[in-house]
């Protein structure tokens, strides 16, 4: 990233970029090429693009999408987003699951892999589920599944049983979720574990023993504003420690 | 003419802010100018109690508590001051029945705490990620006895002063400007002349918080960014 551009709320967005070749031809709306998407962070007002949220801009001069990128800690339910919840209710129909955004997400009990009306999981208020946000919008609650409703297949989802869930920034849970995330790669060339990463901030970790599995998360916490060869280093260092 | 702190009139005193320094808040910052000091922590969008939720957007609700004692008819003063200010900033409608809770606490006292507590509510809500229309940054502005005025007044200028004025702006101060101030506070006797100088005055101060509060954030930012490069 040769020139990183961090806007504020309120900034105005130059958004006319490509557009300095076609100035001279009539600026036509529908052309496609003019046609300008605005991703998370960002609003039109009027005839201008204001930036709402603190970020880095970014832009993708092919699709003429603009977004920000910026870390925060609250969830806000994203459509196809893998997340850690905690069942925190029984319905008749199904769960109500924290999720770490503003409203509960509702789980079916029909939303597992195999279940049928007769044969259903169930779940304790407290367990831990990973699931994926099929329904968000602001106007309702969430709703998660834990299988691919399109192959009926759990794909990993489910009940996260046993194991040690903390939260982290939004940010972080982003990196964690690429299977190159250094943290993750130096961890898993010493010990073995499981990991279950949530983009809500939460993320659980299981391993032979409970000493390993604390070792894990606090290296995961550590790594926060680590880069990669510092990640290796602290890592190095936490499992000479053991 | 000399201020108490040597300062120069349109001096204002030296900033010091850190963000995201609670750690259960969705978004915390500490703004300083010498011995003035305001925490602010945000917690929001969270779900908002039944019969306070709005249908259509978010609630917005500001606790403010004093340095010392319990809160007095000026610090509920202050709390609807910032709640109207911010209500109309926060883009409320994205994130209909949730609540977004401003809690601010003054650590020390010293003068020119209105605009300390909106520049760190400011801070918090963009450390949050709550989406704001634009930042605000204000200034304070005080005319004393002998029809000076000085810009980011301690407690001590103010309890001399014969009109004491807060202005608050949006990002960028100079379109702001045009648009006329999200929030004015005046206090006491004043002739329109003073009041239009002291306003100019703090559309500069203003813009020096912001341009302040800007480098703040770009740290933050940076910080984090970098190590999504590499």
């Amino acid at each position: 990233m040769a020139s990183v551009k961090i806007v504020l709320p309120g900034d105005i967005i130059d958004t006319r970029r490509e557009e300095e070749d076609t100035a001279q031809q009539e600026p036509n709306v529908e052309d496609e090429a003019t046609v300008i998407r605005l991703g998370p962070g960002l609003v039109q007002s009027s005839e201008s693009v204001s930036a709402v949220t603190a970020g880095v801009l970014h832009s993708n001069s092919e699709t003429n999408r603009w977004w920000v990128a910026g870390n925060k800690r609250r969830y806000v339910a994203a459509v196809g987003e893998p997340v850690v919840g905690v069942v925190v209710a029984r319905h008749g129909e199904g769960y109500r699951v924290d999720i770490g955004s503003a409203h509960d997400a509702l789980l079916p009990q029909l939303a597992f892999e195999g279940a049928t009306k007769r044969n259903k999981p169930n779940l304790a208020v407290g367990t831990v589920v990973y699931g994926r946000v099929v329904v968000a919008n602001s106007v309702m609650d969430p709703e998660i599944e834990c299988f691919n409703s399109n192959t009926g297949k759990s794909e990993g989802y489910g009940e996260l049983s046993e194991g040690f869930m903390f939260k982290c920034s939004l940010g972080l849970a982003r990196r964690l979720i690429d299977t190159k995330a250094p943290v993750l790669a130096a961890l898993g060339n010493g010990v073995p574990f499981e990991v279950a990463v949530g983009v809500n901030g939460r993320v659980w970790v299981n391993a032979e023993s409970v000493a390993t599995t604390i070792l894990v998360a606090n290296a995961i916490r550590n790594s926060e504003y680590l880069d990669a060869k510092q990640c290796r280093q602290m890592v190095k260092e936490l499992l000479e420690k053991q | 003419m000399t201020r108490p702190d040597n300062r120069e009139a349109s001096h204002l005193r030296a900033m010091h802010c850190s963000l995201g320094q609670l750690n259960r808040a969705d978004g915390s910052a500490q703004f300083t100018a010498q011995n003035t000091s305001v925490v602010c922590g945000v917690f929001g969008p969270v779900e908002a109690k039944v019969y306070e939720e709005k249908l259509d957007r978010a609630v917005v609700e500001v606790k403010f508590r004093s340095d010392i004692g319990s809160s007095t008819t000026k610090d509920k003063w202050v709390e609807s001051a910032i709640r109207s200010t911010f209500e109309r900033e926060i883009l409320a409608h994205q994130h209909p029945r949730t609540l977004v809770q401003i809690n601010i606490q003054l650590r020390e006292s010293d003068g020119s705490v209105d605009s300390a507590a909106i520049n760190a509510t400011s801070l918090a809500l963009v450390d949050a990620g709550i989406p704001l229309k634009s930042m605000i940054s204000a200034a304070t502005c005080a005319v004393l006895s002998d029809d000076v005025v000085v810009v980011d007044p301690t407690q001590e200028e103010i309890d001399a002063a014969r009109s004491v004025h807060t202005f608050a702006f949006a990002n960028p101060v100079s379109d702001s400007n045009k648009q006329g101030p999200l929030y004015v506070d005046s206090r006491g006797n004043f002739t329109m002349d003073e009041y239009n100088h002291c306003y100019d005055l703090c559309v500069l101060a203003a813009e020096r918080v912001l341009a302040f509060m800007r480098t703040a954030i770009e740290g933050k930012v940076t910080k984090e960014a970098k190590i999504n490069t590499t």
